[in-house]
């Protein structure tokens, strides 16, 4: 059952699928192995670059200009360290940090085109969507169904939160309560919000309904017209120009439904962002499984990398098991990306951090080493606090290249790589960085393989 | 009261108590529940939630946290454990690796054991086939009558009958499984024309019997372990060095009791002992002038035993022997790796939960346009068939085992 290969990337979430679609457009025969589905198909499915550095409580207003204040106050920030390599000039360094993340955006805009997760959004601005609390959060790039259009823009908007009947997981009332507060408190339209209940009933009930069942059936003919009958009289009640809905308008057919209810009703109709595991993080999830498989790369599902033969500098090898078979892997180069506490790249226990692949050092956020420092000292009593959780910027160390480093600074073996979550010195949950950190990182650690498989004749 | 003899009290007790203590090689199983986060995200791709909704199925979450946690006997279970079909999409989009389509089938057993008053009767009459005969169907009454019927499958399918060998210290065992012993017969004498092509040095069993899959599925521990055993013992007697096999979920049940009863003897599927020891190579080359004029296009279905429960490296083999194939044009299904349905015995009692799981598969098959659907599992053709058979559809269904045998040159 032995495999030969160019590159194997561990891990089937953003920064590995992004990075395995890169090597494989590139000419590397790429496998991917995916042992359960990853922190992306948990996502919200709208991709952030960057909206806060820590303890800041004002939003970036674009990537760009949150890039250029990271980059100079935190070098070893897994978006600075693109630009801090000797090779790239000093001045040039936070040029080409903006740069490689741009065209990370824009790349991922023009792959998942035509996908179960179109984008929209620019590099140049953040969008601040609404979430099914009714809060907003600061992201760089939306699913097309989640666009709403004019909402902010318009002196006159109306916004109406539309519930479903049985569904437990959004609460329209509250929604649009949280929301209205805070238009008020910053005097910015929309200033009318209302909020509604319609029934969906897929298999014939209107109780304990799950999201994928709404998104299942809303899937079919027919169902989104009875859905447009009973918004027109809410609509016209309140006089809507906008209508919020949980993010449930469909798996295959989203867009179309939302383009549908909008020629319907005659308002402009969106999703809001949803709690994990959320609709758009399982179009998102798929979209990218699929551009990678389109480009030609292997996807072993259900296959998890177990063990590894290196030899001097060189990885050589790993071991793949499933249930019941075990597949040895050669490649020439290897990508880490295997997430962190979701994905189960890092694991801990009362005694400290551990990497479970290759067992390589996990630093804390201050690169100090993990490895034997209780995680309840990097957890703070403060559930929500500016600072976050110091555990979560817990990960490997990277050279320039994205190659994990030891204890010494030096690469632990030349053709291991390391990209997304892994990663240690960020902070997902309040910097709201996550995906655009994985995609980033997958993105210019792919880069760098490709170069060097190339070189290596 | 000594603690030996405390031990020995408390031990006497389980049974009024209704308490069945784990198995040693079920406790990695009980143990990886405990990992399980609660995320619900096993939910969202689960087919028997997508086909009948979470109020009929509560689906693998439910399964996880509430259902696997009811002892002692899991009698409020019933009614939803026994509709899991176990494809095992839970396990492998589970992050954590929960092993939910295993812990079904603990629940079952305790069910079977402390409430058989509770398992579905469909299964019961099931038992006592297996019990009696040793197989999961009756047996022909008239051997006679089930030779007449192999014989007019091999002609309907044009392949030549390969006397059966039985023999010890052959090369390799092929066991046919159940349904191809007894009623696809064709899969059966078609995987003998493939190994007699190639030379293989292979024996049939001296008497037939059920890989024990069934009886584990069902709850049946007693009967799943008795028969687990007698297998064993039987591969040990003809001293082989592999077993074969032609049925998907016999594959990820003799790989299982290989590992688990240390028989020292690995079982594969006919695929991969054509991918790893005949190699592409030689497959092809027999295959080369195969096509003639005909052109066919098919397209596939995975089962659920050999993608997720054994390797979905399986099925890229199946695809690149149909790619070798002159004239064979292969069109993939959205949904090639969806459950059939036939799995987990759900349609011994619940054929309708079966058969709407099974229509996702049939609605994708239609849009690929293919005029048959090949696939490397008897059960999963026999399920396929039947349901495109009473939809009225025109796609035919072949198990690869016979569509390869059927190209194969006929021998000197």
């Amino acid at each position: 059952m032995d495999i030969e290969a160019d590159l194997v990337v561990i891990g089937a979430g953003m920064a590995g699928l992004v990075a395995g679609t890169i090597a494989a457009e590139a000419g590397l025969n790429t496998v991917l192995l995916r042992k359960g589905q990853s922190a992306t198909a948990y996502s919200s499915g709208a991709i952030d670059v960057i909206g806060y550095v820590p303890e800041a409580s004002e939003a970036f207003a674009s990537p760009e200009e949150g890039l250029f204040i990271l980059s100079r106050l935190y070098p070893l920030h897994p978006y600075s360290i693109i630009g801090y390599d000797d090779r790239i000039e000093t001045e040039k360094i936070v040029d080409t940090i903006i740069e490689r993340a741009r065209e990370t955006v824009s790349w991922l805009k023009t792959h998942l085109d035509g996908t179960l997760a179109p984008l929209d959004g620019e590099f140049d601005s953040n969008i601040h969507p609404i979430t099914i609390l009714g809060t907003t959060k600061p992201t760089c790039l939306i699913q097309k169904t989640m666009n709403s259009g004019n909402l902010t823009d318009r002196e006159d908007s109306v916004l109406l939160f539309v519930g479903i009947s049985g569904y437990a997981d959004f609460n329209p009332s509250a929604a649009a309560q949280t929301y209205l507060e805070d238009r008020m408190s910053t005097g910015s339209s929309p200033r009318k919000v209302a909020h509604c209940v319609v029934q969906v009933m897929p298999f014939g009930k209107s109780y304990n309904l799950s999201s994928i069942e709404l998104a299942r059936h809303l899937d079919h003919e027919g169902s989104i017209e009875s859905i447009a009958e009973q918004l027109k009289e809410h609509i016209e009640q309140v006089g809507a120009t906008h209508v919020a809905f949980p993010p449930i308008l469909g798996i295959q057919n989203a867009l179309r439904n939302k383009t549908k209810l909008e020629e319907m009703t005659g308002t402009t109709v969106f999703e809001l962002l949803g709690f994990p595991p959320s609709i758009p993080g399982q179009r998102l999830q798929k979209s990218l499984e699929t551009i990678f498989v389109k480009s030609g790369g292997k996807l072993l599902l259900g296959h998890e990398a177990t063990s590894y033969q290196r030899e001097g500098d060189v990885l050589k090898s790993i071991i793949a098991t499933t249930p019941r078979r075990q597949i040895k892997i050669d490649a020439k180069a290897f990508l880490l990306a295997t997430g962190k506490y979701i994905g189960g790249g890092i694991s801990g226990d009362e005694n400290g951090l551990k990497e479970t692949v290759f067992g390589l050092m996990p630093v804390t956020g201050d690169y100090h080493s993990a490895t034997d420092i209780v995680p309840s000292r990097s957890t703070s009593t403060l559930s929500i606090s500016p600072m976050g959780q110091p555990i979560q910027s817990c990960g490997l160390s990277v050279d320039p290249e994205f190659r994990p480093v030891t204890e010494v600074g030096t690469e632990w073996v030349v053709n291991l790589f390391a990209a997304g979550a892994v990663l240690a010195g960020y902070n997902y949950s309040i910097e709201k960085s996550g995906l655009g950190v994985a995609a980033t990182s997958g993105y210019n650690a792919a880069k760098n393989i490709v170069a060097l498989i190339k070189e290596v004749p | 009261m000594d603690e030996n003899e405390a031990y020995e009290y408390v031990k006497s007790t389980l049974k009024k108590e209704k308490i069945t203590p784990y198995h040693s090689d079920e406790l990695e199983i009980v143990k990886s529940i405990g990992s399980c986060i609660n995320c619900g995200l096993c939910i969202n791709h689960c087919p028997v939630v997508a086909s009948v909704g979470l109020d009929r199925f509560s689906g693998p979450r439910s399964i996880a946290v509430e259902l696997s946690r009811s002892p002692p006997e899991f009698w409020a279970t019933a009614d939803k454990i026994y509709l899991c079909t176990g494809c095992g999409t839970c396990r492998d989009v589970c992050p954590k690796n929960v092993n939910i389509p295993e812990i079904v089938n603990v629940v079952r057993a305790n069910i079977f054991e402390h409430r058989p008053d509770l398992v579905p009767k469909g299964l019961m009459l099931l038992k006592e086939i297996v019990e009696e005969h040793k197989r999961a169907f009756e047996p022909w009454e008239d051997p006679e009558e089930k030779k007449e019927s192999r014989d007019m499958r091999l002609e309907r399918l044009d392949l030549p009958l390969i006397p059966d060998i039985v023999k010890k210290g052959a090369d390799v065992l092929f066991y046919p499984g159940c349904q191809a012993e007894e009623l696809a017969q064709e899969v059966r004498e078609a995987a003998k024309v493939i190994l007699d092509y190639f030379d293989v040095d292979f024996t049939l069993l001296e008497e037939f019997s059920c890989c024990s899959l069934p009886s584990h599925l069902m709850g049946d521990a007693k009967n799943a372990r008795n028969l687990a055993k007698q297998m064993k013992k039987k591969v040990k007697d003809l001293g082989v060095k592999k077993v074969i096999t032609t049925c998907a979920g016999c594959t990820s049940n003799l790989a299982d009791m290989s590992e688990r009863d240390e028989w020292g003897v690995p079982a594969y599927h006919l695929l991969e002992y054509l991918a790893e020891e005949i190699g592409f190579e030689r497959i092809a080359d027999a295959l080369k002038d195969s096509g003639g004029e005909s052109q066919v296009h098919v397209s596939v279905h995975d089962p659920c035993h050999l993608i997720r429960h054994t390797s979905r490296q399986v099925m890229d083999h199946a695809l690149n022997i149909l790619r070798s194939m002159p004239g064979v044009r292969v069109s993939e299904s959205i949904a090639h790796d969806s459950c059939c349905g036939g799995g987990g015995m759900v349609s011994y009692h619940s054929t309708d939960v079966a058969n709407a799981v099974t229509k996702e598969n049939m609605q994708a098959l239609q849009k690929t346009g293919a005029e048959r659907v090949v696939t490397p599992c008897p059960l999963c053709t026999a399920q396929l068939e039947s349901n495109l058979f009473k939809s009225g559809s025109s796609i035919e269904v072949d198990d690869l085992t016979v569509f390869i045998a059927q190209r194969l040159p006929k021998k000197e």
